[in-house]
């Protein structure tokens, strides 16, 4: 028994260090945290970053790992949360680095963000891997309370607290729908491991499937508000405009991968092998979700005049294209969702931070703020322009790949009217991405002052962070061969 | 005698209690109110369920993790609400509205 338990131990390796991370971060900040100013943030910043440094590096090496279940079936560790969790460690580390150089976040804030940020990130990679009812409500809430914190950092703003109270009543509403839609399953199941279900599922009369079916409309009401899918989704721009901007970002990646991650664990486990109703029912409502999402979302982005919002709306309707893909309910979904979420994580991370270097020069991030960038800094307006042109969907960059795999995949199960839609959403959304690049290239600036922020280093990074769009765009194949290697899920 | 369907019942009007807390009332206060007994609903029916149908106590450690995650749900919430409190001096949602498009 016990050595079980040491043997599971081991393959939680990354969640531990990054909860050690969490309380060594609190430790530094509580003995050093008075001191003069700048001092222990070096500390902090190494510490934390150590820490994520350490985790990354123990999950890469778990990768090519035979899948397991841990702690009594609670915790599945398999090729796809490992991978999912890649994706969020990666984009927490960059996060915090951005929270480090913006000038959004208040100075004596940084640590803080720093210790939540790590904190949402555990409460991720629990979503990610979750394999029963509790765990998936313990990793949803870990993630909300502490970004209800984050969403309203910057204390003595109003528009930041206003964005952290939209949050926790929204957070709150769906998380008590959610609640009580799983405490109907469990009661018509009678048990709340996701391995047991699967089993009791079929052999339900048509009584409690009658029940199941409401249950289950209640219960994804919880996820869909975490990846913010259309009707749960009016919270999404309020708060990614109030909050600071290093939140916006972190926002717009981790909370969403990780819920994408734990609907993709859901639907598989749940609705992967058989053919009943519930499933057609839970294919239904994802792709009416999943269509309202990308279209309310394009067409919302169109009218904006804040960059953050437009972003916002933007990633409401990536959302919507990357449940496409969990609605085929086959690995080939699971796959291009994978994709699709790596190229989501570097494109949203150069947006953000090239939106956050320029609204710290001017206060805010209204379009014009943008114009005439080409001439003022090239790099990152080329930079930019590759990732506008990535978001868009254009080939040869790997926005386009990214999209191609989600479409091939619902087209295998013949879905055309979604692919259609898709196709259109892509378009729509052509407008909005190619106003910021004909801002950049064709206005002139009113000021040819530069910006501050674009340090040397910072280039740099936004830089290397645009190659992979570009590579991904072009060797995808490589990558998807890799996973075709990898078992990527176990049932 | 109680059965399992009246503590569904109680269950059911705890919750569209909740609901309508959270729609009628424009107090922020009062709203969080409403979430407490979402989630109390679920609870209940959690322990309900367990007593009833199952053997195990799957049931019963869901309706303890529900209770100690909603109390630091809740005072994450009251500590938000707070800081609204003392920018806006309201604690009214209709006064949440800067930030709209």
């Amino acid at each position: 028994m016990a050595l079980s338990y040491l043997a599971n131990i081991s393959r939680y390796i990354p969640e531990l260090i990054l909860c050690f991370t969490m309380v060594g971060l609190i430790l530094i900040e509580a003995t050093y945290g008075d001191k003069e100013k700048g001092s222990s943030k070096g500390y902090l910043f190494g510490f934390a970053f150590i820490g994520l440094l350490s985790s990354l590096v123990y999950l890469v090496q778990a990768l090519p790992m035979a899948p397991v279940s841990l702690f009594t079936n609670a915790v599945v560790i398999d090729p796809f949360s490992t991978l999912a969790k890649i994706i969020m460690v990666l984009g927490t580390g960059f996060c915090i680095y951005l929270n480090k150089v913006s000038k959004d976040i208040y100075e004596d804030m940084k640590s803080e963000y720093t210790i939540i940020a790590v904190g949402v990130l555990i409460g991720g990679m629990l979503l990610a891997s979750a394999n029963n009812m509790l765990i998936l409500y313990i990793g949803i809430e870990t993630l909300s309370i502490l970004s209800y914190v984050l969403a309203s950092l910057k204390k003595h703003d109003s528009r930041s607290s206003e964005a952290g109270l939209k949050y926790v009543l929204y957070g709150g509403v769906s998380g008590g729908i959610m609640l009580f839609g799983m405490s109907h399953i469990f009661g018509m199941v009678g048990t709340i491991q996701f391995a047991e279900l699967i089993h009791v599922l079929p052999t339900l009369d048509n009584s409690k499937l009658l029940i199941l079916m409401p249950s289950f409309i209640l219960f994804f009401a919880g996820i869909g508000y975490k990846i913010s899918c259309v009707p749960f989704h009016m919270w999404t721009p309020d708060v990614y405009e109030g909050s600071p901007l290093p939140v916006t970002t972190f926002f717009s990646i981790v909370p969403k991968v990780a819920g994408i991650a734990a609907l993709v664990r859901v639907s598989m486990t749940f609705f992967g092998s058989d053919s009943s109703v519930l499933q057609m029912s839970w294919v239904a409502l994802l792709s009416v979700a999943a269509a309202l999402t990308m279209t309310v979302g394009n067409v919302s982005a169109i009218g904006q005049r804040s960059v953050k919002r437009m972003l916002a709306y933007s990633s409401i309707s990536h959302a919507g294209v990357m449940m496409l893909g969990v609605l085929v309910l086959s690995d080939i979904g699971v796959k291009a969702i994978l994709f699709y979420g790596i190229t989501y994580l570097f494109m949203t991370l150069v947006a953000f931070f090239v939106t956050s270097f320029v609204q710290d020069k001017y206060g805010n991030d209204h379009f014009e703020r943008f114009n005439g960038l080409m001439s003022k800094h090239p790099v990152m307006a080329i930079c930019m322009i590759v990732v506008m042109f990535s978001l868009a969907g254009l080939p040869p960059l790997s926005g386009f790949v990214a999209k191609f795999n989600i479409l091939s995949a619902i087209l295998s199960k013949k879905y055309y009217v979604l692919a259609i839609i898709t196709v259109l959403n892509s378009v729509v959304s052509l407008y909005y991405y190619m106003k910021i690049v004909r801002l950049m290239v064709f206005k002139e600036s009113e000021s040819s002052e530069g910006i501050a922020g674009f340090s040397f280093t910072n280039q740099v990074i936004i830089s290397a962070l645009c190659i992979p769009v570009v590579v991904l765009g072009i060797f995808w194949d490589k990558i998807i061969l890799l996973a075709d290697g990898a078992k990527i899920f176990i049932k | 005698m109680m059965t399992l369907a009246s503590y569904l019942f109680i269950s059911f009007a705890l919750f569209a209690a909740g609901v309508a807390v959270i729609i009628a009332r424009k107090n922020i206060i009062a709203m969080l109110l409403g979430i407490e007994l979402m989630l109390n609903a679920a609870a209940l029916n959690f322990a309900a369920y367990t007593r009833f149908l199952n053997n195990n106590y799957e049931g019963h450690i869901m309706s303890l993790f529900i209770i100690v995650i909603a109390a630091a749900e809740a005072a994450v919430g009251l500590a938000i609400v707070i800081r609204f409190f003392q920018i806006r001096d309201s604690i009214h949602v209709d006064d949440a509205t800067q930030l709209q498009s």
